[in-house]
Formats: C-alpha cells, sequence, structure tokens
C-alpha cells in the first residue's frame, strides 16, 4: 500500500516509521525539507494522487494551505493526524477538507502515541475515525504493527473534538503543575475536563465513550504526563511568567467558539481561555474554579 | 416503454431477490420469510377488504414454505416478489401514459377546477397564474434530455403530486414516476389522475422488510432504466408544517445503486442527477388534521392518516375551487441539480468541486483501474451527504408567503402575551385569550421583513410577499387574512375590531415554515 504523509515534521516522520513497520510503504510530502531516510516529494498534488492514504501531519492552521496545494480529489482517502479545530473560525478540520475540494472519504487519528517514543519502538496506541469503515480499515492496516495498536470508530466528531480538548486540557494540567497545586489538582482537571469534552460531544452528537477512550483519556493522560510536550510545556511556562504563544491562544478560543455556538458551558476551558489571554492569572483562575458552587457530579 | 413491461420489470426484481437470498444463510432466509408471513397475517387479519382473499391464499402458501426446505422458502419469497411488483407496478398504464402526458394539462384544470366530481372543468381557471414555477428551468430541461433526473421535493399535502406534475409540464419537463400510498387511490379523481402519470402504488401498511426490498429493487431497476423518478424523502407529509430536515434515505439510496449499475455494467447508461424542490402552499388542505396528529401522541403512531380532509372529495374540490382561485398561492422552486453525493453540477451535468471546476464523480466508487468497488456502507455515508445537502436546499429554495410569516409573527406575539406557556399550552389558550394586539403584530410583521429582505440579499432564502405602494406590513398582513379567510372555518389569524384572533394550532403550523430561520431580534 502507497501511503502519503503530508508534514516534514517530528510526527510526520513518527507516522512514516509505523507505517513501514506495518509493512508498507511511505513517502513523505514536504514544503521545506526532507527528513533523511524516508523518500519524499515537494509535490504534494502528486502524492496524493498517487497515494491509497494521505495523512496529514501538520499543524491546524496549516492544514487549508495544505489542502489548497495538494488538491485531492473524489478517489482520494485523507485522514488528519493534527489535533485542533480550525483556529480562525473553530469549525472541523475534517469539514475543511470537504469544504475545498471532492474529497468525501476522510478521518481523524488520535490517540496516545508521542513522536519521540514511537522512533524509539516504545507502544503506541491510536484510534481512527471516520464515517467511512473503508477509511477506518485502510488506516489500521497502514499503522498496525506490533508496536502500535491502531482502533477504529464511526465517531468522527468525537475524536476531532477530543484532540481539541486534549490541547487545552494539557496545558491546564500544565498549569497546575506550574503553580504547583499538587498532584490532586492534575486528577480534578482530567476528570472534569474529560466531563466537559463529553458534554461538548454529547452537544455535537458525539459519543460519550469516545472520550473515555484512547483520543480522549488515553492521549491527556499521555500528554499531560510528559513534560515535554508542547502544551503541557506552555502551560507550565505561563504559570511561571511567560506568555502564551498566539498559536496555542487560538487552540482555546477554537474550542470556545464551538461550545458558544452549541451552547454549552465549559468553565475549565473558560478560565484557561481567560489565563492564556492574559486576563486573569493562573492562580486567580484556578481559585474562581474552586470557589464554584459546589454540586453533584 | 417497452422494456418497462410488468413482466420485464418483475423478471428483474426476482433476480435481485435471488441474489439476495443467495447471501443468506438458511437461518437468515427463514428469518425473512417468516416476519413476512407474521406480519402479512396480523395486517390481513385487521383487513375488511373482500379482495384480500387472494392475498390470504399466498400468504398461507408462504406460511407453509416457512417450515420446508430451502427451496420451498425461496419458490415462496419469489411467488410473493413477483405478487408484489405486480401490485406496485401495474396501475402504472403503458398505453395510457403518453396520451395522459399530453393531457396533463386538462386534467389537472379539471381536477383542480371542479366544483363537485360531476363538474365540468371551469372555464376561467389558469394554473399558470396560480401555481408559480421557479428555478433553473432551462438547465433542467436540456439535462432532462441526457441524464436521468431525481425529484426530490418537500412533502406538505397529498396535493403535492398534481402540483408537481403540473410544474413539471409547465417547465417544459417531462413526466416523472413516483411511488403513491395505496390510500391515496381512494379518491377517484386522483386515483385516476395518478395511475395515469406515473404513480407506481406503496402499501405502507405492509412493514416487513421484503416488502421493502421490493419496493427499492423496483426504484433502482426503473431508475436505471432510465425513468425520472420523484421521491419525497421526508416520507410522509410534513406533520408540523417545518420544512424536513431529517430524511429518509432508503429511496434515494436506490439512486446511487442503479447509477452503480449502470457503471459496472459498461453500457452506455445514462448518469443520474437528483434535483431538489420546494413547495410552498399559501394555504394546505390537510393543515387542522396534520397540527393535530403532530401535537397529539398519534403523531408517532398514525404514520398513514385515512381519515383527512384529503379522503372527502368535496372537501378537494372545495379547497381548490377557493383556494387555487388565489393567484400565485403555490409556489414550486425547482432546486439546483445535485450529483448523488450532493455535489453541483455544471450545465451538461458534470460535477463540480467547491472551487468551481468540474471533476469525473466515478472516481467516488471506481478504483485506479476503472473498476467499480461495491461497497454499501460508504454509499450509504453518500446517502447521508446528499441528504445533508437537500435540506440545506430545501431551506434556500422555500419560497415564504404571506401566511405562513403573519402565522409565524402571530404565533410569537401569542408568546409574548403568555410567556410561562409552553407550546402545548398555548395551542390549548381557551378561546377568550386567543387574541393579540394588531399593533403589535403589525410591528413585529415589520421585523421579519426587514430580516427577510436581508436574507434575500444574501441568497438565504426567496419570498414572494406583497410589494407595491404604501405601508408593507399592512398588506402582507391582509393577504394573509383574506387567504385564511378563504378556507378556514376558523382562520388561523383574523381581525376583529382592533384586535387579532388567533388560532393557535394553525398559526404554529402555518408559522413553522419559517422554523428554519433565525427569529429577527424583538424590539422594545
Amino acid at each position: 500500500m502507497k501511503v502519503g504523509i503530508i508534514g516534514s515534521g517530528a510526527w510526520g516522520k513518527a507516522l512514516a516509521t509505523l507505517v513501514a513497520r506495518a509493512g508498507h510503504q511511505p513517502r513523505i510530502g514536504y514544503r521545506t525539507s526532507l527528513p533523511g531516510g524516508i523518500p519524499g516529494t515537494p509535490n504534494l498534488d502528486n502524492l496524493v494522487a498517487e497515494s491509497d492514504l494521505t495523512i496529514l501531519s501538520v499543524p491546524a492552521e496549516a492544514v487549508e494551505a495544505v489542502v489548497r496545494q495538494s488538491k485531492p480529489g473524489a478517489e482520494s482517502r485523507l485522514v488528519i493526524a493534527t489535533r485542533g479545530l480550525q483556529p480562525e473560525t473553530g469549525e472541523w478540520l475534517s469539514d475543511l477538507i470537504v469544504s475545498l475540494s471532492p474529497c468525501r472519504r476522510v478521518g481523524s487519528l488520535a490517540g496516545p502515541a508521542l513522536a519521540a517514543e514511537v522512533i524509539r519502538d516504545r507502544p503506541s496506541g491510536m484510534v481512527v475515525a471516520s464515517p467511512f469503515d473503508e477509511v477506518c480499515s485502510i488506516t489500521q492496516e497502514a499503522l498496525h504493527s506490533e508496536i502500535c495498536r491502531i482502533y477504529t470508530s464511526n465517531d468522527l466528531r468525537g475524536v476531532e473534538l477530543a484532540g481539541a480538548m486534549v490541547l487545552v486540557l494539557s496545558m491546564a494540567v500544565g498549569l497546575t503543575a506550574g503553580l504547583d497545586l499538587g498532584i490532586g489538582s492534575r486528577g480534578i482537571v482530567i476528570t472534569r475536563g474529560i466531563a466537559e469534552a463529553t458534554r461538548l460531544g454529547a452537544a455535537i452528537g458525539a459519543h460519550p465513550q469516545t472520550f473515555a477512550g484512547l483520543a480522549g483519556v488515553g492521549d491527556l493522560v499521555s500528554c499531560a504526563s510528559h513534560k515535554d510536550h508542547p502544551s503541557f510545556a506552555t502551560g507550565l511556562a505561563i504559570a511561571r511568567g511567560a506568555a502564551c504563544p498566539e498559536r496555542f491562544q487560538q487552540d482555546v478560543a477554537a474550542v470556545l467558539k464551538l461550545a458558544q455556538r452549541s451552547q454549552v458551558d465549559l468553565p475549565l476551558t473558560s478560565a484557561v481561555a481567560a489565563i492564556v489571554s492574559g486576563q486573569m492569572t493562573a492562580r486567580l483562575a484556578f481559585d474562581s474554579l474552586m470557589r464554584r458552587e459546589a454540586r453533584a457530579e | 416503454m417497452g422494456q418497462d413491461s410488468t413482466r420485464s420489470i418483475s423478471k428483474a426484481i426476482q433476480e435481485r431477490m435471488n441474489a439476495r437470498m443467495g447471501e443468506m444463510t438458511d437461518d437468515e432466509l427463514y428469518a425473512y420469510l417468516a416476519q413476512t408471513v407474521y406480519l402479512e397475517r396480523k395486517r390481513l387479519s385487521q383487513s375488511k377488504d373482500e379482495t384480500a382473499e387472494e392475498e390470504r391464499s399466498s400468504i398461507e402458501s408462504a406460511a407453509r414454505a416457512v417450515h420446508e426446505g430451502r427451496s420451498e422458502m425461496t419458490q415462496a419469497v419469489i411467488s410473493l416478489t413477483r405478487s408484489y411488483v405486480y401490485e406496485i407496478h401495474n396501475r402504472f398504464s403503458e398505453k395510457t401514459y403518453d396520451v395522459a402526458t399530453r393531457l396533463l394539462p386538462g386534467a389537472l384544470t379539471r381536477l383542480l377546477t371542479a366544483a363537485g366530481p360531476k363538474s365540468g372543468p371551469g372555464a376561467d381557471f389558469d394554473p399558470g397564474s396560480r401555481i408559480a414555477v421557479h428555478g433553473p428551468l432551462s438547465q433542467l430541461r436540456e439535462l432532462a434530455e441526457t441524464h436521468t433526473l431525481v425529484l426530490a421535493p418537500t412533502h406538505v399535502s397529498n396535493l403535492d403530486s398534481p402540483v408537481i406534475g403540473y410544474a413539471l409540464y409547465q417547465a417544459g419537463l417531462p413526466p416523472f414516476i413516483y411511488g403513491a400510498g395505496l390510500n391515496l387511490f381512494g379518491n377517484p379523481a386522483m386515483s385516476f389522475f395518478m395511475s395515469r402519470l406515473g404513480a407506481y402504488t406503496v402499501d405502507r401498511r405492509k412493514r416487513h422488510r421484503m416488502y421493502k426490498d421490493v419496493l427499492k429493487d423496483y426504484s433502482t431497476e426503473r431508475i436505471g432504466r432510465g425513468a425520472h423518478s420523484l421521491f419525497f424523502p421526508g416520507g410522509t407529509r410534513c406533520r408540523s408544517g417545518k420544512i424536513e430536515s431529517q430524511l429518509k434515505r432508503g429511496l434515494l439510496g436506490t439512486a446511487i445503486q442503479a447509477w452503480q449499475e449502470g457503471l459496472a455494467s459498461g453500457e452506455a447508461t445514462k448518469e443520474i442527477l437528483v434535483v431538489p424542490c420546494t413547495l410552498s402552499f399559501s394555504l394546505v388542505l390537510e393543515a387542522e388534521t396534520l397540527i393535530e396528529d403532530s401535537l397529539s401522541e398519534q403523531g408517532r403512531s398514525r404514520y398513514i392518516i385515512t381519515d383527512d380532509e384529503f379522503s372527502e372529495p368535496t372537501t378537494v374540490y372545495h379547497f381548490a375551487r377557493k383556494v387555487l382561485n388565489l393567484d400565485a398561492s403555490v409556489h414550486v422552486r425547482f432546486g439546483s441539480p445535485l450529483d448523488l453525493m450532493g455535489n453541483p453540477v455544471d450545465a451538461q451535468g458534470q460535477s463540480l468541486s467547491p472551487g468551481g471546476e468540474p471533476f469525473d464523480r466515478r472516481a467516488y466508487v471506481m478504483n485506479g483501474q476503472g473498476q467499480v468497488l461495491s461497497d454499501k456502507q460508504r454509499d450509504s455515508i453518500y446517502t447521508n451527504q446528499l441528504a445533508e445537502r437537500l435540506t440545506e436546499a430545501y431551506q434556500r429554495d422555500h419560497t415564504i408567503v404571506s401566511t405562513q410569516l403573519v402565522a409565524r409573527a402571530a404565533w410569537e406575539c401569542l408568546a409574548h402575551r403568555y410567556p410561562r406557556l409552553d407550546t402545548y399550552q398555548q395551542v390549548l389558550l381557551s378561546k377568550f385569550e386567543q387574541w393579540i394586539d394588531r399593533e403589535a403584530l403589525l410591528s413585529r410583521i415589520r421585523e421579519w421583513l426587514a430580516h427577510i429582505d436581508k436574507l434575500v440579499e444574501t441568497g438565504a432564502v426567496h419570498q414572494a410577499l406583497p410589494a407595491g405602494d404604501g405601508e408593507r406590513a399592512e398588506r402582507v398582513l391582509a393577504e394573509a387574512v383574506q387567504r385564511f379567510g378563504s378556507y378556514h372555518s376558523r382562520p388561523a389569524v383574523s381581525h376583529e375590531d382592533w384586535r387579532i384572533l388567533v388560532d393557535p394550532k394553525l398559526a404554529l403550523y402555518y408559522g413553522n415554515r419559517l422554523a428554519g430561520i433565525p427569529a429577527p431580534e424583538v424590539s422594545q
């Protein structure tokens, strides 16, 4: 099977490793430079046209440009291996692909698989979600091996949302670490954060179990336990006085836009948004959360 | 039309059924036939129809086969399939089809203008001024020559089929075949009209899987043979008055199957396109029954209403004579055609990408070697996506008329007067409470008019509201009141001195047509 991977960063390289490990031919589509040791091409449209499956591993803000450049067609199968929503609008990345091209067979890949660990053959697991069974099965075939378990799901919205929420919540866990709030606070943020994700998921028609799975709890525990994970590290740095990079502010704002459209209240996400935008200090924001009215779980 | 003879159709559908049974295990085939026998016995035990004797005999034969071997069960299924195809297809008259097509305008005039069953056609009736037809008609005429079209209208009333039939004629489009409920054939005039204009029979009382399979096979076969087809994807008439947002995928999915079969055959079959279509009636014949059904528990259970206004021929004639004498009281809008995945198409029927570039849609179902890859799960998702595009088109293409706008505004004013009441409590207001202030209603109509004007500019909606000099809200209100009064004994909205009387149920029903449009803000 020919598998195209668009994105030459650490995650793109890790995905190519998994594809090769599963016995298939990876080829990386790059825009700037090709990582060594893996075949690649700068012609993204050729790559998509010649691949049985294409995996996007570029940041959420680059997906639109990549789709325009790679021109997926009616025959294409595209899977997004990027956490997050469209930064400007809070819309789904899978919808972005469909709105820009004739491609319908889209999916989303998420779960506890960190690039640095994949490269070192450490066990990892992910879930691929698509309404199309064939997209799920071909992605599973492309990536599943003895070092990586791939599960399938038809809950595309749930997996996309879980990915977006993991970015916010792992940043929140980083904030608690930076504030030295203790290990208990980490447990609170993870469980209440997953509860928020599940509530929002229910409002958009996602399956609640998705958030208890690899894309939800699995990915969050993994990201929030890794000091070098970008979202966690950003939360940690903000709590210690650093400014939040714009990209992370956009990740949080996109989730809030979706929540507002869906008329769902997300206290934890709103608090993170207030912190990353500089409206509130991290300590004050967490203090406010703890002082919320007592309620049933 | 020769290839569409009952024998030819029946043979093809038997082959499909044989193929289906070939994929079943013995246990599955047993369950398939046993369910048919059980539900048919149940239906026939409740039937007072004397002609059901022959059906009883067939079912009892099938019942005996259930306890025998695979061969006997297969024969029983084929025998039932044959009888169902005969029932579905036989009302379709090949000999009179072409003649009736030419007689369509006269037949419709007769149907819609006769003062009673024995009267002749109205001399001064001009359907053209009553039924306004909109849309890309010249494009559709050209595409109808080169493609097989599937028309997917909203479903408002039992009068939809003849109105669409007329609209097709007026647009210069060929007639379409369509499935009409067996209960509709109870009205003699409509039966004559429908059976000669492409209506095939659908008996909704038959709820077993085999009958549904035969219906789908019939639709697939006819579309595959190039018959322009009409489905109401909403399934049944919308009880609440809202524009359909949930569509049934069953028959819609037969189009994609027929298309792939055509591609796989390698023969030069016509490509298939879907045309959304919206119907907007100033007044709806069955409005009272439908909203009553929607509000009651029966809304879920009474799938087939057999005792509504349509079952009374004199009511249909009364409705037609009174209501269709109003200018432009019905709007039929054909939407832009779509491919079977919901993509727009160009003038030649070629699929267009979101960027407007033509592309080969066959790649959705073919591999790189040009082979069609069968995948029912994939096709069901494509059909879901087509259904989503259709519901978007319904909202966009619907033509707002004065009765809908005034009913909506009146319902909102009533809700404003009684803010603590929910929908069900509001429709149960006593007669003494069913009124609103005229000025308040006019003010709300003005807000809606300004809102609609903005939406029309962006192409989000269409409207056919009164224009001209003077105060527009007053004219819209006057037209709606006059129209409501021309048919309903207790109109949705009527004048009484300085106040407006409102029938909450009818106001809810007609106003619900605008439920998909975010309401304008209420000024203080």
